[in-house]
């Protein structure tokens, strides 16, 4: 019964953790859910995981328990590389933005539009970075932004 | 054609550790009178002062991002710098700067946003049998995944409008964004075109150029792009 409660304890919070990261990575929180779903079942009816176990030839049922926890930390080290990428896409942000407001080289004779100012860095890149693709598909476009599946734009080529 | 007809026109070279071509490279653009900007991407071996010195404008990062993240840049200055059309140019040395003119006119007369090049309408010198199949083998992924009927899905040597480029947002940083353009392009829903070009390799250029595992990164970069927003 002890190792039931911790293991119901563990997998609760693989739950919490899911219902944090949805609105970052919904698949990876889908995933790590039902995996925890399908672990608190067959913690507190492991006769049943037997049985899966038997029927998908894993042996144990202990074993598939094994497995599933294995497929949880699998997940969650999918959605640490994900969040590294959202990390890698802020210093991008950041590294552009000095770029941009200090050119090493600008020789006379160009056209005369400076450079743009350096904007403030978002704290939200994915937002920031969608809002800003909007905004330029609409002004280049005299139309609304298209979004996936959208199939009312022009045809393609 | 020349580029005093076209005086809103900038090329982008991305470029990391090129000093052994950059300086060719920025001379023979800005002798055909374009506007050039190089984006050093962190190198360290003098780039930005050869393309200064060659006339190019310069910005640099201050870390090593990759390919994309330099051309986003690039892209981003250019336009702040009133660009009318922008042309993507590797660094390396293998592209034709006399290929620019077919961009252009290829824009005008399919009144086309991208002017895409493709090495195998055109001409290649020195393709390596392996890279040219793994070259049609990312074509055809290409096809699958954006419904693009191009030839040549990872060609550095692309023409756009200013409509164009302000409908992509650059977000993979490294290789992977070559099928990241095709991807935004197929969903921005603007005119695209192919135009034959000719692509000279150099040992140089194999050596900077990639590698059979890149292609596995590059698809790992996009599926973890698909997976979290």
């Amino acid at each position: 019964m002890i190792a039931q409660i911790l293991f119901s304890l563990l997998l609760c919070t693989v739950f919490l953790y899911a219902w944090i990261e949805y609105r970052r990575s919904p698949v990876v929180a889908v995933l790590s859910s039902l995996v925890a779903l399908a672990g608190l079942y067959f913690v507190w009816v492991p006769s049943h995981s037997t049985r899966l176990a038997e029927f998908v030839g894993i042996g144990r049922g202990v074993d598939l328990v094994l497995y599933t926890w294995v497929g949880i930390s699998l997940i969650v080290i999918l959605n640490l590389h994900l969040k590294l990428r959202t990390q890698l896409e802020m210093i991008t942000v950041l590294a552009r933005t000095i770029a941009l407001a200090a050119p090493v080289a600008a020789p006379a004779g160009g056209p005369d539009h400076p450079v743009a100012p350096p904007v403030s860095l978002p704290l939200d890149v994915s937002a920031a970075r969608r809002s800003a693709k909007n905004r330029a598909l609409a002004d280049a476009s005299g139309r609304r932004p298209r979004r996936r599946g959208d199939q009312s734009a022009e045809p393609r080529r | 054609m020349e580029s005093a007809q076209h005086p809103s026109l900038w090329v982008i070279c991305a470029a990391y550790n090129e000093a052994t071509t950059i300086g060719r490279v920025v001379t023979e653009l800005g002798r055909a009178g374009h506007h050039v900007v190089v984006v050093d991407d962190g190198s360290g071996d003098g780039t930005r002062h050869i393309a200064a010195a060659a006339g190019a404008h310069v910005v640099a990062h201050p870390i090593n991002l990759g390919q994309g993240a330099a051309l986003q840049t690039g892209i981003d200055y250019a336009l702040a710098r009133g660009a009318d059309i922008l042309v993507t140019f590797d660094a390396d040395g293998q592209h034709r700067v006399s290929d620019i003119a077919r961009l252009l006119d290829a824009l005008r007369q399919e009144r086309a946003d991208f002017a895409l090049g493709s090495r195998f309408l055109g001409q290649t010198r020195n393709l390596p049998p392996l890279r040219r199949w793994l070259l049609r083998a990312a074509t055809v992924f290409t096809r699958l995944t954006t419904g693009l009927r191009l030839t040549d899905s990872h060609n550095g040597l692309r023409a756009l409008t200013r409509k164009g480029a302000g409908a992509i947002r650059l977000r993979q940083n490294r290789m992977a964004h070559a099928s990241e353009i095709l991807h935004e392009i197929a969903q921005s829903g603007l005119r695209y075109v192919e135009v034959p070009v000719t692509i000279e390799y150099t040992a140089y250029s194999l050596a900077k150029g990639q590698r059979i595992g890149d292609s596995v990164t590059i698809l790992l970069d996009l599926i973890a792009q698909e997976l979290y927003r």
